[in-house]
């Protein structure tokens, strides 16, 4: 077991900087996500941690060692492909034990490790198949299974889940949970599944073009997003930003309601907040918001309301029993201690002074 | 019958013609004239055929020009192509100046090592300058049969390693790049992932490469004639002489019959030998 540092990793393509000086840690027995939109450089960081592509500058450290130069296999490492990259030519049995033949590993261990890790799989039966004759789901245990079968000091997931459909994913995604929890192996998962992210990860790191945003637990990714663009991309649907001024005496007001809140930076600031931190209440009063209702979606678990407020996009999740009309005014509460500040010219939060 | 299919037949009908008058016509002649002598059925071309001074060292010369060729060709044309997989820049313009001899004539190909290896070629004229010889040194004769046989192997692999070399690309570029990178991330070395990943991936493109080269191995002719005249006697050379220089159409015919055993002999074994079972196919 081991935990990884990356130090200041830039990566250069050509012209196109797609790592701008990264640094990001993760302890022993960590589960920690990079999480971002396509492009943000979030593969890429992984692809450099594995060794299968070269950092232009800045180091990267599994356990005690330096291994920026060494090859892919002599990092201590396992990774799981996006395609499953589970060979063809092999059978299951030989896919899960490759990494142990290129060991020179005894038979005996060979055949007990294999076996444990297709256990862990659900892939006994599946060992005398070739990759061919399996479903995608089950390819992708078997990539799994010989992931977990050389034991790595640090298992690498390059958006293992995002070829199975929506249902396989959310079983897999379940099992992977409760399976990285038992052998507490260092893991670094990459996904563009902010769902997947807060599911499975201790940590979560956010990348956006080329940079980590946010680095903390799930939840406080969610709650405190550190950028505006944190907000926006956790959460579905994602946070609501109402863009306003400052009013005379300090503070703001927001669809006719006065809230007191940090200085504008340039004469505007962004309201934050989150689509179940605004709660309908059933008449108008002070401290509530007015906002029309322009489309009122029932989704079943709850109503889907997108409003407008000062005359700026927002949704809103409602109780779905409630009877809300379109272009009727509702009026809604902020959730206590909900509301957040950001800088629209930076991204960056703007936090209250304590 | 239904419309489409009609048309489909229709669409098919100029070159199952083609092929029928070109082709299979042509072919059974062969058979004909190769199993006639003077209008009776007879295996008498065959056994003038097997007789024949030259039908020995012919069958023999063939044979061991296709067992150096072909492997050497193969092994070749891997490197060429995994060298390839690791030249980043000007990877095109490599590939272009390898296929160059692709382009050229067999014969205009053995004119070329003529000239390089005759009594004033370069050949000579360069050994000489160093002093390795002395004076103009005949190569090229039967009295050297050794030097014959590589002159023309030599000639074969500088014209036609380039075909295997187009072959093995191709399919090397059908290869996804992860396959490699798993493989290296589970701890194989260059040697080994190439051995245990590449090679066996590559099997259907080495069993075209293969069968394609050692077809056209079997009717080598052009570039052992510029080379040695009949001195290096060939199967198809054989064919030739006894078509045009004896006038025996029966014997050249049987001549052809056999090159097409042995051809659909060698594709049987690569076939087999080099089987792709259907559940181990990349999909």
């Amino acid at each position: 077991m081991a935990g990884i540092r990356a130090e200041n990793i830039r990566k250069i393509f050509g012209t196109y900087e797609a790592l701008k000086s990264v640094s990001l840690e993760v302890a022993d027995r960590e589960f920690t996500v990079l999480l971002g939109p396509s492009g943000c450089g979030k593969t890429t960081l992984l692809r450099i941690i594995a060794g299968l592509e070269t950092q232009t500058s800045g180091e990267i450290r599994i356990g005690d060692r330096n291994v920026s130069g060494l090859p892919p296999r002599r990092r201590g490492i396992a990774m799981v492909f996006q395609n499953y990259a589970v060979f063809p030519h092999l059978t299951v049995f030989e896919n899960v034990a490759f990494g142990l033949r290129m060991k020179r590993a005894t038979a005996d261990e060979i055949d007990r490790k294999v076996r444990r890790a297709a256990a862990m799989m659900h892939i006994e039966q599946l060992l005398e198949r070739y990759p061919s004759q399996l479903s995608g789901g089950q390819r992708q245990r078997v990539a799994v299974a010989r992931a977990l079968a050389v034991e790595p000091e640090v298992l690498l997931m390059d958006e293992p889940l995002s070829n199975l459909d929506a249902l396989l994913r959310m079983e897999m995604r379940a099992e992977l949970k409760g399976l990285l929890q038992e052998t507490r192996t260092t893991t670094i998962y990459v996904t563009h599944d902010q769902v997947e992210a807060m599911s499975l990860a201790d940590r979560i790191a956010v990348m956006h073009g080329g940079r980590i945003v946010q680095y903390d637990r799930p939840i406080r990714v969610y709650q405190d997003p550190a950028t505006a663009f944190c907000g926006g991309f956790i959460g579905s649907p994602p946070m609501n930003f109402i863009r306003t001024q400052p009013v005379e005496g300090g503070g703001y007001r927001i669809g006719g309601a006065a809230f007191p809140g940090p200085a504008a930076p340039a004469g505007e600031i962004l309201f934050g907040i989150r689509p179940e931190d605004l709660i309908v209440e059933p008449e108008s009063g002070p401290g509530l918001i007015d906002a029309e209702v322009g489309v009122v979606e029932p989704l079943g678990p709850h109503l889907l309301l997108t409003v407008r407020i000062d005359g700026q996009p927002a949704r809103v999740t409602a109780a779905p029993d409630l009877d809300i009309r379109v272009g009727e005014t509702i009026h809604l509460r902020p959730g206590p201690g909900r509301i957040r500040w950001f800088d629209p010219a930076t991204d960056q939060a703007i936090r209250e002074p304590a | 019958m239904p419309k489409e299919r009609l048309l489909a037949y229709l669409l098919l009908a100029p070159s199952v013609l083609f092929l029928l008058v070109f082709f299979a016509w042509p072919f059974a002649e062969a058979f004909i004239v190769a199993l006639q002598v003077r209008g009776e059925w007879s295996l008498g071309n065959f056994a003038t055929m097997a007789r024949d001074i030259n039908f020995a060292p012919a069958l023999r010369n063939t044979m061991l020009l296709i067992l150096v060729i072909v492997p050497l060709q193969v092994m070749l044309a891997l490197s060429m192509a995994m060298l390839l997989t690791r030249i980043r820049r000007q990877r095109d313009l490599v590939l272009y100046i390898w296929t160059i001899p692709l382009g050229i004539s067999d014969l205009a190909a053995g004119i070329v090592w003529l000239a390089l290896l005759s009594e004033q070629g370069y050949i000579n004229t360069v050994l000489d300058a160093l002093g390795l010889i002395e004076g103009p040194t005949l190569w090229l004769s039967y009295e050297r049969p050794v030097a014959l046989f590589v002159a023309v192997v030599a000639a074969e692999l500088w014209r036609a390693t380039a075909i295997v070399l187009v072959i093995l690309v191709a399919g090397v570029q059908l290869i996804p790049r992860e396959y490699g990178e798993a493989a290296e991330v589970f701890g194989a070395g260059a040697w080994q992932r190439f051995r245990r990943i590449t090679l066996p991936l590559l099997k259907p493109s080495l069993q075209s490469a293969l069968i394609l080269r050692t077809i056209l191995a079997l009717e080598v002719f052009a570039v052992v004639v510029a080379i040695s005249g009949r001195d290096l006697t060939v199967l198809m050379g054989e064919a030739y002489f006894w078509q045009n220089d004896y006038r025996d159409a029966g014997v050249a015919s049987a001549y052809a019959v056999l090159i097409l055993g042995i051809s659909i002999a060698c594709t049987l074994f690569f076939l087999r030998a080099l089987r792709v079972r259907e559940e181990t196919e990349m999909r």
